[in-house]
């Protein structure tokens, strides 16, 4: 049987020129964020617990927890908006399409009857309101013409909505039935965020033109305006109110997050500014905050979570980060089985250590996409869609000065002979290339489209799988590849090809969902049959005692079988990546580690049956 | 008699066989192969009754096609012991086209004349045939 012990989750999804909204529940003191079609609930003093929900057919944009904590509504790309149950498995409460384009907010209403949701359509839907359960309309809302980005509902008595968009303006309804009052039209660019106070009282938007304007809550005057002294100089994405309505947190392009107190008169002054701790590139944008209970909490671009203490702002934040993108290669580090290494194909390199979770990006000199890696014991090689293979040190939590190497085609797999690490072994279209070093030793056209390759840990023998299927065995003399066997078994092409850690046997998997295990020195299969997935076999890993084997498939499960056993005794994880699982390794006997195209990573704690 | 589809025909040994083993219980499985120089179904093989689940699976080749039946003893939930009697029509992805085509389409005559099959079952690899799927088709 096979256990969820840690979750490395991802982190929003985010996009240049726009802020994402982020929102949370007291309560529980977690916060919820989307990524790609997931929903994500993370605990912010259990950074380890990750809980995701993955029923959205498109990207989901948005999701917010009812008053009440029982709820969450979530919307996507296409306009509909699910309302599934917190607890009891997530099941689906109602699901409607609410509008003809994407949403970008969703409020409840305090009493949570009634949803709002603001987004892009055609024509007249760009904000509807809706009764939670039924969705029948409950009011007319025109006055809008361009995409609305922000809607929020006044959390007291008498109801009221307002809602701010691209057009610059500011609008102000009253209701139920929801009817057109007034409109402001006092910013001179995108109106970012629009957020009631929690006591109802007022209501504050911040706009891409780098102000923030004060209104009444009750009837949507204007009373008031940030001060522009020592104000954000970039545009402002973001903004949260504290619990006790007396401050607002504002998250800007200018890299900084701002807290302002709010004074009797309505003007806004500084408080203090909470710079962000980066290296100062465009990834330090700060495009998303959420001010819960003590936590404040703010989103980069590059999707790094900063956790600040309210009552002690000058204490550093935590960061918590992971990937945004598909994780397409995983290494565990020979020397410290404990550190586990990712990459994504955005030329994100993240280290985790297991038991306490994101440990540290690995700064790269040259952030290029990347395509698969390897790493043994502190170097690091990487193969990109540049044609060019990095070889990079690693000290500590540094990339050192790779040497790159440009071999002229597009790498398809990579492989380091292990205890030999000087040697790899790169796949291209027609063949394969030696590496010594940080040199091209030798060229080797083999006449058949090779799709995976690995090399033995001593140097001395290497695998190449083609697009037919066929295994060939190669021996390394010198600099020359001598083929020594081929081997037909698998009816797809190859995609995959591991040596045991014993090096005893080797393991091979395929596209047409078959792996089969063999025996390297008589050549001969050791165990068939291990056909349970239902689509292409993407990645395959050995425990360190050889005695197992798991392989990860884009059917979304991961099976682990035992070599002794028959392929039918198998553990199955179902569901373990939304979208495909691309990587594995074993860090010890019982704890497996895959991740996948939902960004995530997540350690198995396997208990033998 | 002959087959309609393909001009098989049943040998009476076959439906002998069968009927002992729905009876009397003499046989686990029994493997069918179909001889095309005779152009018959045939009984191939005779499972005792304490052969197993595994015994079954090896005796399946796995490059050509074959019918099989097999008498499967389980436990339901509430400690009831209850048996089913399976139809395997065993087509491995790995056998010829022609073998395919004959087998499928002298299949469906050839399951009338046994009368008590309960659950039929088409398997193209071994795991499809595999024991978790047998006890999730017991449930009619």
């Amino acid at each position: 049987m096979a256990q969820l012990a840690e979750t490395y989750a991802c982190v929003p999804s985010t996009e240049r020129g726009r802020g994402i909204l982020i929102s949370g529940d007291p309560k529980s003191n977690s916060i919820l964020y989307t990524n790609g079609r997931s929903v994500i609930i993370r605990y912010l003093d259990r950074p380890l617990e990750v809980r995701v929900y993955g029923e959205h057919a498109y990207p989901a944009t948005v999701a917010r927890y009812s008053p009440n904590g029982e709820w969450i509504a979530s919307a996507d790309v296409s306009g509909t908006v699910r309302i599934w149950g917190t607890h009891n498995d997530f099941v689906l409460k109602k699901e409607f399409r609410v509008l003809t384009g994407r949403i970008d907010d969703l409020q409840w209403s305090p009493d949570g009857e009634r949803i709002v949701a603001s987004g892009e359509g055609k024509g007249k839907s760009l904000v509807r309101a809706v009764m939670w359960d039924s969705g029948t309309n409950v009011g007319e809302f025109d006055g809008h013409s361009k995409r609305v980005l922000s809607c929020a509902f006044k959390p007291t008595r008498p109801f009221r909505i307002v809602t701010c968009g691209e057009d610059f303006l500011v609008n102000f309804y009253e209701g139920p039935p929801f009817k057109f009052k007034l409109s402001h039209r006092d910013h001179s660019n995108f109106v970012n965020c629009i957020r009631f106070s929690p006591d109802g009282k007022k209501f504050i938007t911040v706009s891409s033109d780098k102000k923030g304007i004060i209104y009444d809550a009750k009837t949507g005057d204007i009373i008031g305006e940030l001060s522009p002294e020592d104000g954000h100089k970039g545009s402002i994405y973001a903004i949260s109110w504290s619990p006790d309505s007396k401050q607002v947190l504002t998250v800007s392009a200018d890299k900084s997050a701002k807290i302002w107190e709010i004074s009797e008169d309505n003007k806004g002054t500084v408080k203090k500014t909470l710079a962000c701790p980066g290296s100062g590139g465009v990834d330090d944008m700060l495009v998303g905050c959420l001010w819960q209970n003590d936590h404040i909490v703010t989103i980069s671009l590059g999707g790094t979570i900063y956790l600040y203490s309210a009552s002690d702002l000058a204490k550093a934040p935590l960061p918590l980060s992971g990937h945004m993108k598909n994780i397409n290669s995983l290494a565990v580090l020979k020397g410290d089985p404990k550190v586990i290494l990712s990459s994504s194909y955005d030329g994100l390199l993240v280290k985790w250590v297991q038991g306490i979770g994101y440990y540290g990006k690995l700064e790269r000199k040259v952030v290029s996409q990347i395509k698969c890696f390897a790493a043994v014991e502190e170097e690091i090689v990487s193969s990109g869609f540049d044609n060019k293979v990095w070889r990079v040190s690693l000290k500590g939590d540094q990339c050192g000065d790779g040497d790159c190497i440009d071999i002229g085609n597009q790498p398809k797999d990579l492989s380091i002979a292990l205890l030999s690490p000087d040697l790899a072994l790169v796949s291209i279209e027609t063949g394969v290339i030696l590496l010594r070093g940080a040199k091209v030793v030798s060229t080797i056209n083999l006449g058949f489209p090779v799709t995976a390759c690995t090399i033995a840990p001593k140097g001395n023998e290497a695998i190449v799988g083609g697009q037919d299927g066929k295994l060939h065995v190669y021996s390394i003399t010198g600099d020359t590849l001598n083929e020594e066997a081929v081997l037909e078994k698998h009816r797809g092409a190859i995609t995959a090809i591991r040596y045991s850690p014993d090096v005893s046997m080797f393991a091979s998997a395929d596209s047409n969902r078959e792996a089969v295990v063999w025996d390297c020195a008589t050549r001969e299969v050791k165990l068939k049959n291990m056909l349970y997935h239902t689509a292409r076999i993407n990645c395959l890993a050995w425990s360190p005692d050889s005695s197992t084997v798991a392989t990860g498939s884009l059917d979304t499960c991961v099976i682990v079988y035992e070599v002794d056993k028959p392929a039918s005794s198998r553990v199955t994880i179902k569901g373990a990546h939304l979208g495909g699982v691309y990587g594995l390794a074993f860090t010890d006997e019982q704890n497996v580690v895959s991740s996948g195209e939902d960004a995530c990573i997540r350690v198995w704690k396997l208990t033998p049956q | 008699m002959a087959n309609a589809a393909s001009g098989m025909a049943v040998h009476d040994d076959c439906k002998l066989k069968f009927m002992e083993l729905k009876a009397k219980r003499t046989h686990r499985f029994i493997v069918y192969k179909i001889e095309e120089k005779q152009k018959e179904v045939i009984v191939e093989k005779l499972g005792e009754p304490i052969e197993t689940y595994e015994d079954f699976t090896s005796s399946l080749p796995a490059e050509e096609c074959r019918y099989a039946v097999f008498d499967f003893d389980f436990v339901t939930e509430e400690n009831v012991q209850k048996s089913r009697i399976f139809f395997i029509a065993w087509s491995p992805d790995t056998a010829k086209v022609r073998s395919k085509m004959i087998y499928a389409s002298s299949k469906d005559r050839f399951k009338r004349e046994l009368d008590g099959i309960q659950v039929e079952l088409q398997a193209t690899d071994p795991t499809e045939m595999g024991l978790d799927v047998f006890k999730s088709r017991v449930n009619l």
